[in-house]
């Protein structure tokens, strides 16, 4: 049994979390940085194996002190320089090279009872730990894998084409952690899952507040109502290409206007992880949905796109705002980034890597996408249907490798007397109509006014 | 059922894929794994992300159910949508348009205030409207003024003054505000701001800087493989091009200044010959008076190569070019290019295989092209091209190149006329350039007047010199003169002296072979006679002091590793650590390389070889030829080569008893009479393995570790072309081609020695001829790399400049 006082960056204990389904449970989780307000500690935990949008700040009555795994001496701890420690998100990878490269055969009994929830890390964690004949080696090999880690990450400036940069960049403790609290945006109040780099000294309010059509984020409410007597905006500052019901999609040019494309990308900073503001946002074009109301339009996602992607990509970020998570808006604007392909007359793919719940949308898009045209086929002159996968890939805009892949995932494609089908087996046309049924929102091509710039020619961007 | 038995194909994307549904639908288990024809596709996340819990949860669960489980999800962090002074903040309504929005840019910039009040500010603005009307919008145009004309340091009073157009009193209340407010922020600026990148690059890993510039950089697609590095380089070519491009323009400038030079020279000509000067006494007049001014002018003539060191320049002011328009018209025959159309025209006659033998790169040849000794066969060649087109084609290929720091005298005026007779120069010239009666050794023969000097690359050139005394001296055998060889003695030879072809009107009194020879005997006439090694003997005619040991023999190769030997004993002053073993395998190398080089060659010497035997006055008078024939043609298979040297050491010897300035060439030279030995020697054993295997290992055993070195960094200047043809030669036979007798009578008409034979001749060249080069520097930098013999000679050129480009 620890003291509150012992705990520090890098200790592992269960923490106590309540989840979907409002049960209490007691995941394994790291210390990541220890504050002390008024005299009360605060812990920022992250609970391992889940994503670091869940990252939070907790107090001392849910850590479970008895089962506390203090770092070892050398242990890396996350350090302001921003060098790597044990990693959100990753500490099974680390973990287990480690304990294989220590001792793969021979386990070491652990001097700590096993942790409950984690057994695995947590033994394996230790293993390492109690080793000290091994631990040089294991050190050894662990300061080789940081000092490439660092090397391929911090130090030098990111690619500057995409948007998105691998995990390696991102293991600064600064930018592990969530900096803002809390966000004001219309009438949601979201809570950000990431770091974000808005101005520093905004990071300490308890909110901050934006304004709902330009973005702008102030430090108050007062302020907030001070700029809209003089914002006039009510929409998105762009060109409106695309309008259908309520949902209309603005198309803002990042060179053109920067004021907004910034303030877009420092919101949208906050819920995507890999998502990177080193440059500016002259080389992108920003597609922002809004659904409109008496007020205006409002946002409720975006996708991001290069203007020439020199990899297929036809998104590079792509956002639905919390509040309107789980309502097919992430699939609207999927389905919109691949109706501007088909008008571009190219495949396109999302620029890597995806999040998880980027993989699930995308997943589930190309799934529904490929499915309805494989059970729109319709048999001719008794022959059996059939098609190739550069066919679909033409009609959707879906990129040949995702259509394989999507094919894959779903069990479609079998090797059969010598030649590949595509079987579609009850259970999974079920499984579609019932989620076709679902989806509801669709886009309408034709309400599509859009023409595709050939922006190679307009010299830069 | 064998569900495995074959590996399924690689998927096709543009093969149909046939589509089973229902009832239609295989058991799936016929169907077979695929796992391994199609590749599993990556999901595009991070890995460590791809196995978090929850998403793995969901993955299963949709795999399971085939639609998302509410309790599936992916929980993320709650938002909230219930800000319920929302409609109090966004007051009024927006009206949506019935056309799609359209935004001009420009629109955009509305001069409205970036700073947004507070409640702190809505205070003071409150207790400040007491007093006066200030408006919100006013006090944010002020803060906004001032936080934006302010940076790290705050503006002043005076200046906000300035900047503020309001009264005073108001200024100064909201500046003293404003001061009071900025420092009790945390923040850099009051009006929140991204913060910026700093140009020194400090800021590149705060996490706060973002929306950084792109540095201009070529946007480069990566599918084209077009990256950073690809672009610097397209960015040098590009450097390299216009770096080309002026040093071509400097060529055309320089090129059309010598044109003008020579439409100068030829001008002069003219009018000398208008006026009857081809002495040159009038031009001379004119030019002492001008001597001054053109004295700059001088080291740029053109066509006359380095044959003729004129001492008299050095005395004189240096001659322009069209002074002597004889003489360089007697050196311009001289010049190679006169002889290549003979040369290719046999090739093509005569020559059975010439397109089947590798073409001989152009700038190869050109690199080679010293004017060896057989360049000097004018009076055989047809007449030069005519200037005009001299210029168009200044030599073609084989043009001779200028090159910086070397000094080049303009043609002796002497060897056209004897203009010098009067001249108080003739004495001087005389003893200097004499021309003496020459007996070859190989095979013996008087050929006539020639004078010997040591050309480019180190050679032995011998300059003949045609006579009327020819047909007489033709007939004069060298027994004859053997009675009085190496005796030579001062003679009164010049006035019997007779001049060039070009200019044979001054004919003397012919003399009679019996009078010459007893010119000779009386010691009046000089003759020179290579000495003769002998095995057994020793001749004490022929040994010097300073070679006691030294034998003659006339058709016995092996004298001469005899004679190096003892050329090395007499203290050749330089010592080498090198080993024999070391010394060895490095010939062996460099022999390889060598050989490859002349297979090349061999082609055109051979061509070169005939077109010269075929010549109907050759008289074997090419020094070259006579050269070729020191060589024993009892040995001429080219075992001789490791004979080559053997003529060297008696040579120099006679060499030195003549001519005091040569000592220091004969120094080199005589060590280099062994290294060429033992470097044919191992030509010889890698190229033709059994052929004079004896002597090899004669001359290999009989050299001792010492010589080794010095006589890789001088070579003889006389054995390299001899050398390098017998190499060719040698790779002649290896090669199993077209082997001719002649070839054994070796041609030196090497335009192209080896690379490493040259690499030595410059070395000895530059010794030779350099003066700021002392033999010992060269020697000291051998001894530095006494273990890499090859590279002496590269050293020694690094160390000295050199007139000879070796690449």
């Amino acid at each position: 049994m620890a003291e509150v006082g012992e705990i520090i960056e890098g200790c592992r204990l269960p923490v106590l979390r309540r989840n979907q389904d409002n049960e209490d449970e007691w995941p394994l989780a790291e210390i990541l940085s220890v504050k002390d307000i008024s005299g009360r500690k605060l812990f920022y935990v992250h609970y391992i194996d889940f994503n670091k949008r869940l990252d939070e700040w907790v107090t001392h009555e849910r850590l479970d002190l008895k089962k506390i795994q203090f770092p070892k001496k050398e242990a890396k701890t996350p350090t302001k320089n921003g060098l790597p420690g044990s990693r959100p998100g990753s500490p099974e990878r680390e973990v287990k090279r480690k304990v294989d490269v220590v001792s793969p055969a021979t386990p070491v009994p652990s001097e700590t009872a096993p942790a409950s929830v984690f057994p695995q890390n947590g033994s394996a964690r230790r293993a390492v730990a109690a080793q000290p004949g091994r631990k040089r080696k294991s050190n050894c090999l662990g300061t080789d894998e940081d000092s490439q880690d660092s090397s391929d990450g911090i130090p030098s400036a990111p690619r500057m084409t995409g948007s998105l940069v691998s995990d390696r960049s991102h293991d600064d403790i600064v930018t592990r952690m969530k900096n803002i609290e809390c966000i004001e945006l219309g009438r949601h109040r979201l809570k950000p899952w990431y770091f974000s780099p808005y101005p520093q000294e905004l990071t300490t309010l308890p909110v901050l507040y934006l304004c709902e059509f330009c973005l702008k984020y102030g430090r108050s409410l007062k302020c907030l109502q001070r700029h809209l007597t003089k914002c006039d905006l009510r929409h998105p500052p762009g060109n409106e290409i695309y309008r259908k019901g309520t949902i209309s999609f603005f198309e803002i040019d990042g060179r053109k206007n920067k004021s907004y494309s910034q303030n877009l990308c420092l919101l949208a900073k906050c819920f995507l992880d890999h998502k990177t503001l080193y440059y500016d946002t002259d080389p992108f074009l920003f597609y922002v949905m809004t659904e409109y109301d008496s007020k205006g339009f409002h946002i409720v996602g975006y996708f991001s796109k290069e203007k020439e992607s020199t990899e297929d990509y036809n998104v590079a970020c792509i956002l639905t705002l919390p509040p309107y998570q789980r309502r097919g808006y992430g699939k609207l604007l999927i389905e919109f980034s691949y109706e501007l392909s088909k008008v571009e007359g190219k495949t396109g793919t999302p620029e890597k890597p995806l999040s998880d719940l980027g993989l699930l949308s995308y997943r589930s898009y190309w799934s529904q996408t490929i499915l309805e045209i494989l059970m729109g086929l319709k048999s001719e002159s008794g022959e059996r249907p059939q098609i190739t996968i550069n066919e679909i890939s033409e009609i959707t805009s879906i990129k040949k490798e995702d259509v394989i892949s999507t094919l894959q995932y779903l069990n479609l494609i079998n090797y059969y007397k010598g030649q590949y089908i595509l079987t579609l087996s009850e259970d999974i046309v079920d499984g579609h109509e019932r989620a076709m049924l679902k989806r509801l929102l669709r886009i309408d091509s034709k309400c599509l006014h859009f023409t595709p710039k050939d922006w190679s020619k307009r010299g830069k961007w | 059922m064998s569900k495995l038995s074959f590996r399924a194909r690689a998927l096709d994307a543009a093969k149909p894929l046939p589509i089973y549904r229902g009832k239609d639908m295989p058991d799936l288990n016929d169907c077979v794994s695929i796992n391994r024809a199609v590749p599993q596709m990556p999901t595009g996340m991070e890995k460590e992300e791809e196995s978090e819990h929850h998403l793995q949860r969901a993955i299963s669960a949709q795999q399971v159910f085939r639609e998302k489980k509410e309790s599936m999800v992916i929980p993320v962090p709650e938002a909230e949508s219930n800000v319920n002074y929302y409609n109090r903040l966004y007051k009024g309504e927006f009206k949506q348009p019935k056309q799609f929005i359209h935004i001009q840019p420009f629109n955009l910039d509305n001069e409205q205030p970036d700073y947004d009040m507070d409640s702190e500010d809505e205070t003071l603005l409150n207790r400040l409207n007491r007093k006066m009307e200030i408006k919100p919008l006013q006090f944010e145009i002020m803060i906004d003024r001032l936080e934006k004309a302010s940076s790290n340091q705050l503006v002043t009073l005076q200046e906000a003054k300035l900047l503020l157009n309001e009264d005073d009193y108001l200024i100064k209340a909201v500046y003293d505000y404003w001061v009071r407010k900025r420092k009790n922020s945390r923040g850099p600026s009051l009006i929140p701001q991204i913060k910026q990148e700093k140009r020194d690059g400090s800021t590149n890993n705060d996490p706060y800087v973002a929306f950084r510039r792109r540095t201009e950089k070529m946007q480069t697609r990566k599918n084209r493989k077009n990256d950073e590095a690809s672009y610097e380089k397209m960015l040098k070519l590009r450097r390299e091009f216009s770096r080309a491009i002026t040093i071509l323009e400097m060529i055309k400038r320089r090129e059309k200044t010598k044109r003008e030079l020579l439409h100068l020279t030829l001008e002069v000509v003219e009018k000398r010959y208008h006026l009857g000067d081809y002495g040159g006494e009038i031009l001379n007049e004119v030019k002492i008076n001008r001597s001054e001014k053109e004295l700059y002018a001088t080291p740029a003539t053109l066509h006359n190569g380095n044959h003729h060191k004129v001492q008299e320049c050095k005395t004189k002011h240096p001659h322009h070019l069209s002074l002597k328009e004889e003489a360089s018209d007697v050196v311009r025959q001289k010049k190679k290019y006169p002889k290549k159309p003979k040369a290719e025209a046999l090739i093509t006659s005569q020559q059975p295989t010439p397109e089947t033998l590798p073409v001989i790169n152009k700038s190869d040849i050109k690199q080679y092209d010293f004017h060896s000794s057989d360049d000097d066969e004018f009076p055989q060649v047809p007449s030069p091209v005519s200037e005009p087109e001299e210029e168009n084609d200044p030599d073609g290929p084989c043009a001779f190149r200028r090159r910086a720091g070397c000094q080049y005298y303009a043609p002796r005026l002497d060897q056209a006329n004897h203009s010098f007779d009067n001249s108080d120069l003739a004495d001087l010239d005389k003893l200097r350039y004499r021309h003496c009666l020459t007996t070859l050794t190989v095979p013996r023969r008087c050929i006539g007047f020639a004078r010997r000097r040591i050309g480019r690359g180190g050679r032995i050139i011998m300059d003949r010199i045609s006579t009327e005394h020819d047909p007489v001296l033709k007939q004069i055998d060298p027994e004859m003169l053997n009675g009085f060889s190496s005796s030579s003695q001062t003679v009164d030879f010049s006035s019997n002296f007779s001049r060039t072809n070009a200019s044979n009107k001054h004919c003397e009194n012919r003399l009679s072979l019996s009078e010459i020879l007893s010119n000779i005997r009386s010691c009046r006439l000089q003759c020179f006679q290579p000495r003769l090694l002998n095995l057994q003997d020793n001749d004490s005619e022929e040994c010097t002091s300073r070679k006691p040991g030294q034998t003659v023999n006339n058709k016995r190769v092996s004298a001469a590793s005899v004679a190096l030997l003892n050329t090395s004993k007499n203290g050749i002053s330089v010592t080498g650590g090198i080993t024999e073993e070391q010394f060895q395998t490095h010939q062996q190398q460099l022999v390889q390389m060598q050989r490859q080089q002349l297979a090349q060659l061999q082609q055109k010497q051979q061509s070169q070889h005939s077109s010269q035997q075929t010549q109907p006055k050759a008289q074997g008078s090419c020094t070259s030829d006579c050269m070729s024939k020191t060589l024993d043609s009892a040995s001429a298979h080219f075992a001789a080569s490791a004979v080559v040297s053997a003529p060297v050491p008696s040579r120099s010897e006679v060499a030195k008893e003549q001519n005091t300035g040569h000592n220091n060439i004969n120094g080199v030279v005589q060590p280099s009479g062994t290294s060429k030995t033992l470097y044919s020697t191992s030509m010889a054993l890698s190229s033709s393995p059994g052929i004079s295997a004896v002597q090899l290992v004669r001359t290999v055993g009989h050299t001792t570790t010492n010589h080794l070195i010095p006589a890789l960094c001088t070579s003889s200047p006389q054995t390299l072309p001899m050398n390098n043809s017998c190499l060719t030669n040698a790779v002649h036979l290896n090669n199993v081609s077209v082997v001719s007798p002649v070839n054994v009578h070796i041609n030196t008409r090497t335009s192209a020695p080896s690379p490493t034979a040259l690499k030595l001749a410059t070395v000895a060249a530059s010794m030779d001829r350099v003066p700021k080069v002392t033999p010992s520097s060269a020697i000291s930098s051998i001894a530095r790399e006494n273990h890499e013999p090859e590279r002496l000679g590269l050293n020694g050129i690094a160390e000295t400049t050199v007139a000879m480009e070796v690449t």
